[in-house]
């Protein structure tokens, strides 16, 4: 019996261990009956270590004019984040409506059609630390460090006919 | 028992006095400038809401005409009026007090311009209805006309519009309304 516990301890503290710096979960379930589901749980950190190691070339970004809206785009976010909380914007049409709230540190964004329900909730710091910089080279570092702000968050949760996709961080 | 009394009370009196430190320190509300665009034909509705200080940091984003210090270009490409023969205009329409400062009448439709107390009103009228309704306050005028040479100040104007409360514009059309004002709720 102190064997097998102790066999086990291995993994449960392992896990445990794991689950204490964060989990990254898609979860896709296909609608009908009979449909699929695939759950696949990333380690926070081997995310995290991926995406340090994508090489510099590859998280370049083609920015033409872009490139001189950048500093602006940095600059609102950072407004956006040291300001209040509060729905930013409403968008109401027939069979469509879109809100996107501010609540803390994160921006919510809702979108609902005839038959699909979106949710993306983009924390602030994950969205500066997405921005790429004036050569238009995104630093996987700082999303790396920044993916660490995502805990406990449903990123994206997308409802389409009868599918579900979720994308959470716990 | 005694003791304990006389710290409660005191701690009462400590969150009742006025100019009491967590009083004293309670940060001045925000102030939110809110649009709303609605189509009751369309059914539709769009209502932005952004506190000030985050358009302040957004206006920024308009095309060239704005320079890194919150400036706009005015005029000078032909059309338009120069923004020194403009000052001096406002700088004497100012003085005049509360008076019309334009009135156009064409078949049904009428435009007024007016300074009200501390307010410049834009008033478009069609068919006796009242259709355009603009409300500037002097104050932010002067800010935006407080640049030099042929630049307007945005950012000094929106800085005056910090202490604004209220509307600033409605617009009823037939199909559409539009309305722009700022309050301190969400």
């Amino acid at each position: 019996m102190v064997k097998l516990m102790a066999v086990l301890s291995v993994p449960a503290a392992l896990l445990a261990a794991v689950a204490s710096l964060g989990v990254v979960v898609v979860d896709v379930r296909e609608g009908g009956p009979g449909g699929t589901r695939i759950v696949v749980p990333v380690p926070l950190f081997v995310a995290q270590t991926a995406l340090s190691l994508v090489p510099a070339d590859k998280t370049r970004v083609d920015l033409d004019r872009a490139a001189e809206h950048l500093p602006l785009a940095r600059e609102v976010l950072e407004a956006l984040a040291d300001g209040p909380d509060g729905e930013l914007v409403r968008v109401e049409e027939p069979g469509e409506r879109v809100v996107i709230v501010k609540e803390g540190a994160v921006l919510r964004v809702r979108v609902v059609g005839r038959d699909e329900d979106v949710t993306v909730n983009v924390p602030l710091a994950l969205a500066l630390a997405a921005l790429p910089d004036e050569r238009g080279q995104v630093s996987p570092l700082l999303l790396a460090g920044a993916l660490g702000t995502a805990r406990f968050t449903d990123l994206v949760d997308v409802r389409s006919g009868g599918d579900h996709v979720k994308v959470y961080v716990w | 028992m005694k003791r304990t009394s006389s710290i409660v009370a005191g701690l009462l009196a400590l969150a009742v006095l006025p100019g009491a430190p967590a009083a004293a320190q309670a940060p001045a509300p925000a102030p939110w400038l809110h649009v709303r665009v609605e189509e009751p034909e369309r059914q539709s509705r769009v209502h932005v809401n952004l506190p000030l200080s985050v358009v302040e940091v957004a206006l920024k984003a308009a095309p060239d005409i704005i320079e890194s210090q919150g400036k706009i270009r005015f005029g000078r490409h032909g059309h338009g009026m120069a923004l020194a023969d403009f000052r001096r205009l406002w700088t004497e329409l100012r003085a005049a007090g509360d008076a019309e400062l334009v009135s156009v009448e064409d078949g049904d439709e009428r435009v007024r311009v007016a300074r009200r107390g501390d307010l410049v009103e834009v008033r478009v009228e069609r068919s006796g209805k009242e259709e355009v309704h603009v409300e500037v306050p002097v104050d932010v005028v002067d800010a935006l006309l407080s640049g030099e040479g042929e630049e307007l100040n945005v950012k000094a104007a929106l800085a005056s519009l910090r202490n604004r409360r209220g509307d600033i514009v409605r617009v009823n059309e037939d199909k559409t309304s539009v309305r722009v004002w700022i309050d301190e709720r969400n």
